[in-house]
């Protein structure tokens, strides 16, 4: 900031900041803490907070209940699969729109992203039929179809707007030195685009690993991931905090810690190419 | 200019080619299954979909049905709560980090975490933190305020605004940031012209800066809005609707329709009425938009 900013109002401004993300980061810390308690010490009253005994408990009994691992292997395949099918058919997309936009690349992009305000529900029935024609219902393929169909246009438009930063000429050197059309994404576009495309992943990766609405409605067992997981703790046994706690925080702990390694990306990726 | 013009025509033709996977996945599957959808509202489709045509019966029955009023009335409320509360806070925490503070990364990343968690977390998180046996309610009052009553999730009355705390607890952070972006767009000179003429801070963010941030608003106002209109995760994980049908919202609606009360003829003319609500929404904004982007 170039304007002048005052070392005590930066003192303020921080200690106030700070005592925001603090309350915000809260809810998950508490969620963390309480995996570790068992289930009597989860719902004191008053609350303990650290100095109770810790224990592994939770996290045994869930692992035995509900096999994690393949949950967690379900998620990490469905996430992975849709960003990569989702890229392969962006990449080619995007270049189109940002490097030889025709008359309607504007309106058929504004259409793109319009579809992601439509209601999910609105489709939902047609894509079960077709799921249940193809035989394909409660598979991976299927789920990394839809997903990668529902975050499509918003990976267009992220990889679009990265694009849109890339100067015209070098991409016209190449070709004057030959290079065909593919080689020419390959090797000279995706690698300049590389940081925008990797907060673009990651967008993805996060979407996808969270995306409730159509897992929960489209797997019942063999493809479910880790929001079947968390859902399926949430409603029979009701007051079992503890183990409830242990869920979430498997179920979230890859994410954050995704997240801490890579937080400049995330960041961008996260709000959708904003934040260079 | 000459030689370029056939090269132009070929990769025009690359271009479309290019472009032709994403044409047909948003033509194929967002219009036709939304096309296929309205046109089964008119039917009285029970268990499985079939053409017998009752016109206008089920959006008759739908709007006569209160659970599907109090539906909309909760979506609206939340809808809403959602723009204005996260605008305004995103908007000062975002003017706050704008000052420059110390571990900024640090601070933006702790606060995007909430939105990359799934609203199932979200959701569960705060159904018990809202608890008011041992959630925020009891920590208050074994801190000594023992008259505190805060217990939105079981009071009909108030249980959307239970959902609505978890729902700023998840986005406001993106808007946050969002807002920071456009923030650091502004250029330096601005504020300093804005000083030299003694304009107070406040009325430069209100007069100069916000006016300038227009294309950052829009956008977070799009990220907001299809986030409100897919409202369903977090009913699903915090209240399961209840109690009763208090904080039901159409999303729920339609898909409990559907797979439980196996009237599909119903569902979809609800998840109809909800395409209608969002067009309402969005041809005016997509016309000012585009609209004004052709003309200049």
């Amino acid at each position: 900031m170039a304007r002048a900013v005052t070392t005590q109002r930066k003192v303020i401004a921080t200690a106030a900041a700070w005592t925001i993300g603090i309350a915000i980061f809260f809810p998950i810390l508490w969620t963390v803490l309480t995996s570790f308690k068992t289930e009597a010490q989860a719902i004191a009253d008053p609350p303990v907070w650290f100095g109770f005994d810790w224990t592994l408990e939770n996290y045994e009994v869930v692992q035995e209940r509900s096999n994690y691992f393949r949950f967690l292997m379900n998620s990490v395949i469905i996430a992975v699969g849709s960003t990569v099918l989702g890229l392969l058919i962006a990449i080619p997309s995007a270049w189109s729109m940002a490097f030889v936009p025709g008359k309607r690349t504007k309106d058929v992009l504004m259409w793109m992203l319009s579809t992601k305000m439509l209601p999910a529900v609105g489709v939902l029935f047609p894509i079960v039929l077709i799921a249940r024609f193809l035989d394909l219902y409660d598979t991976h393929i299927l789920l990394i179809v839809v997903l990668m169909l529902m975050n499509l246009p918003i990976i267009i438009w992220m990889l679009y707007t990265y694009f849109k930063e890339i100067p015209v000429d070098i991409l016209e050197a190449a070709r004057m030195d030959g290079a065909s059309l593919r080689s020419e994404i390959i090797y000279v576009l995706t690698p300049m685009a590389l940081p925008g495309i990797a907060s673009t992943m990651l967008l993805n990766i996060i979407l996808a690993w969270n995306e409730a609405f159509w897992t929960l409605n489209l797997t019942t067992t063999k493809a479910a991931p880790l929001t079947a997981f968390i859902a399926s703790y949430s409603s029979p046994e009701g007051l079992f905090y503890a183990k409830l706690s242990a869920a979430s925080t498997m179920a979230i702990a890859p994410i954050l810690i995704m997240g801490w390694f890579s937080q400049k990306q995330l960041v961008r990726g996260l709000t959708f190419g904003a934040v260079k | 200019m000459a030689a370029a013009r056939p090269m132009r025509l070929f990769r025009n033709i690359n271009a479309k080619i290019a472009a032709i996977p994403m044409v047909l996945t948003a033509l194929v599957v967002f219009t036709g299954g939304t096309i296929w959808t309205v046109v089964y509202s008119f039917t009285n489709s029970k268990l499985l979909p079939r053409e017998k045509w009752v016109g206008l019966q089920q959006y008759e029955r739908l709007w006569g049905t209160e659970r599907w009023n109090v539906a909309i009335e909760n979506l609206l409320i939340y809808g809403a709560c959602m723009v204005v509360f996260s605008l305004v806070i995103g908007f000062v925490l975002a003017a706050l980090l704008d000052q420059k503070i110390r571990f900024e990364n640090t601070f933006r990343t702790i606060l995007l975490y909430p939105f990359a968690l799934s609203f199932i977390v979200t959701g569960l998180v705060w159904q018990w933190l809202l608890n008011p046996d041992f959630g925020i309610q009891s920590v208050i009052q074994a801190m000594g305020w023992e008259s505190f009553d805060f217990d939105p999730l079981y009071n009909a009355d108030i249980v959307i605004y239970g959902v609505l705390i978890a729902g700023l607890w998840q986005g406001t952070g993106l808007v946050m940031c969002l807002m920071l972006a456009g923030l650091r767009g502004i250029d330096q000179e601005i504020w300093k012209a804005a000083r030299v003429d003694g304009i107070p801070m406040w009325k430069t963010y209100i007069f100069i800066v916000i006016p300038m941030m227009r294309p950052v608003f829009i956008t977070t106002l799009v990220i907001i809005a299809s986030g409100i209109v897919r409202l369903y995760d977090l009913i699903v994980a915090q209240t399961g609707g209840g109690p009763g049908i208090a904080s039901d919202v159409p999303a729920k609606y339609v898909y409990d329709y559907m797979f439980q009360g196996q009237n599909l003829g119903q569902g979809f003319a609800a998840s109809t009425m909800m395409l209608l609500a969002v067009l309402v929404v969005i041809i005016p904004w997509a016309y000012l938009e585009f609209g004004g982007k052709k003309r200049v």
